[in-house]
């Protein structure tokens, strides 16, 4: 499902990732750990298209870096659930609205999409908040909306670019809780993280990264 | 599908009332560039009127010979009168041209000279409809050979004269409506990506989320549609109202096109939707 050959990626700051060699199942649960600037989030810009790699080939539910035309980069985000740090919430939208956001985008009905927003409400203990606005949500509850806007369109892969860094480690738990029970369900989760404790006893596979390098599987 | 559109459709109606002060800027910008525009228009419209003004008011004037009786002139009348350009032909006997003379110079020639020396004329209005320059100038070489024709005297010269002013005027008005559509389209192009700059983060998460770029175009285009449909219709309205206006306070007889509304609006619908495109191509990559 996803797959890295030998990727190569160079910021113009001298920084990136070298030589990457992945694979990731369909049903897969994977931490990419380590410092900051050791090319996590540089691994998940990969997943979506954001960025493209200058040497090796990025292969994605499919589409291959290679070979994918820009016009053609939605076709593989309508099947990606990204996670952010920062969650990227519209401010000026409630919480509904911004979970409705990606159906609408799918093109669902107002009935369909009521009853698939009220699910990944339900999911991530939000339903009492459907109608707040994000600035009325503390940190961890905005990025539980962040969660269900990216699991609402039934993703293939979610990828979560350090969703607990912003929060407190009860809601840094909460937020993984919910992430392992959307893969128990059978969606790919990746995501990459600088907090070694919270996943410390965790079963799923750790990929770490130094330097942009990977030192340990 | 429908249900997509319809959430397009409201996305930029709620666009559009979010953003109240861009939006009234670009109207406003729409509605100066298309007054200007839509008076353009009318003025242009009315130099076609103009030209029909000058050509039905052209005559030519056919001066018989000496020998041409009155019976004579009635057969060359009707002869001269089966032609398609010609409207009317007027009979100015001697008698005539003698009071024309008078009223001109204030002189009776007859008195003066013992006899009237002045010639028996046609004068040979032209019908505004059908009118042909070519076909004219092709009549009066065939009427100077007439036996009966002593000479012809031809205005059709003034007619290319002025018909050369107002071509000029044309291309001025062309290139003036030229330029307006320039300033308008980088007016409404500058405040769409002000607007796209202003919701960079709607549209980042928007293409996050799986949005082609045509789902992202759309409210912006709608946006766009709106401004130029309240800008030009307000435009009409001021244009309209003030050559009504005119008209009637300067007792003209200015015409307005029936379709200027139509012009107008299309006009600046297409450079609307042009002006978005073009800034929403340099901003979405």
């Amino acid at each position: 499902m996803v797959e890295f050959k030998n990727i190569t990626y160079n910021y113009s700051s001298k920084s990136g990732i070298y030589n990457i060699d992945l694979n990731i199942q369909d049903d897969e649960f994977c931490f990419l750990v380590g410092p900051t600037g050791s090319g996590k989030s540089t691994l998940l810009k990969l997943l979506y298209f954001d960025l493209f790699p200058d040497k090796g080939k990025v292969n994605v539910l499919g589409y291959s870096s290679k070979k994918i035309k820009k016009k053609d980069i939605y076709k593989t985000r309508k099947k990606i659930g990204v996670i952010f740090q920062d969650y990227k919430l519209l401010k000026q939208r409630t919480v509904y609205e911004n979970i409705a956001l990606p159906l609408h985008i799918n093109g669902f009905g107002r009935k369909k999409i009521s009853s698939l927003v009220n699910e990944a409400l339900e999911l991530t203990e939000l339903s009492r908040y459907a109608k707040k606005f994000p600035n009325q949500l503390s940190g961890g509850e905005q990025q539980r909306v962040c969660i269900a806007r990216a699991i609402v369109k039934n993703p293939d892969i979610i990828l979560a670019d350090e969703p607990t860094g912003n929060l407190d480690p009860t809601a840094g738990h909460r937020i993984l809780r919910i992430l392992e029970q959307i893969n128990k369900e059978g969606t790919c989760v990746i995501m990459a993280t600088h907090n070694y404790k919270l996943i410390a006893e965790k079963p799923y596979r750790i990929i770490e990264l130094d330097q942009g390098r990977v030192v340990s599987e | 599908m429908i249900d997509k559109i319809a959430f397009l459709f409201s996305e930029g109606l709620k666009n559009f009332l979010r953003n109240k002060l861009t939006n009234f800027l670009c109207i406003v910008t729409i509605l100066i560039n298309f007054t200007i525009l839509g008076t353009f228009f009318v003025v242009g419209f009315n130099t076609d009127s103009l030209v029909d003004f000058f050509r039905s008011k052209y005559t030519f004037e056919i001066f018989l010979n000496d020998d041409v009786s009155l019976e004579q002139s009635t057969v060359i009348i009707k002869q001269i009168e089966s032609n398609s350009v010609i409207s009317s032909t007027i009979l100015i006997d001697k008698e005539k041209s003698a009071d024309i003379f008078l009223e001109e110079f204030g002189e009776d020639v007859v008195d003066m000279l013992g006899y009237n020396p002045l010639p028996m004329s046609l004068k040979v209005s032209l019908e505004k409809d059908n009118f042909d320059l070519n076909k004219v100038e092709l009549l009066i070489n065939d009427i100077e050979n007439y036996d009966f024709v002593d000479s012809v005297e031809y205005r059709g010269i003034y007619i290319d004269s002025i018909e050369d002013k107002i071509n000029l005027f044309i291309f001025f008005f062309l290139i003036s409506v030229i330029g307006i559509v320039f300033i308008s389209i980088q007016m409404i192009s500058n405040t769409v990506k002000l607007s796209m700059s202003n919701r960079s983060d709607f549209i980042e998460i928007l293409q996050y989320n799986g949005a082609s770029d045509i789902f992202i175009k759309i409210p912006f285009f709608i946006e766009s549609i709106l401004q130029s449909i309240i800008g030009s219709f307000i435009a009409f309205l001021l244009v309209n109202y003030s050559f009504i206006v005119i008209n009637s306070y300067f007792n003209l007889n200015v015409q307005i096109d029936n379709f200027l509304w139509a012009w107008m609006i299309g006009l600046c619908l297409i450079t609307g939707i042009y002006a978005s495109n073009k800034a929403m191509k340099k901003i979405l990559v």
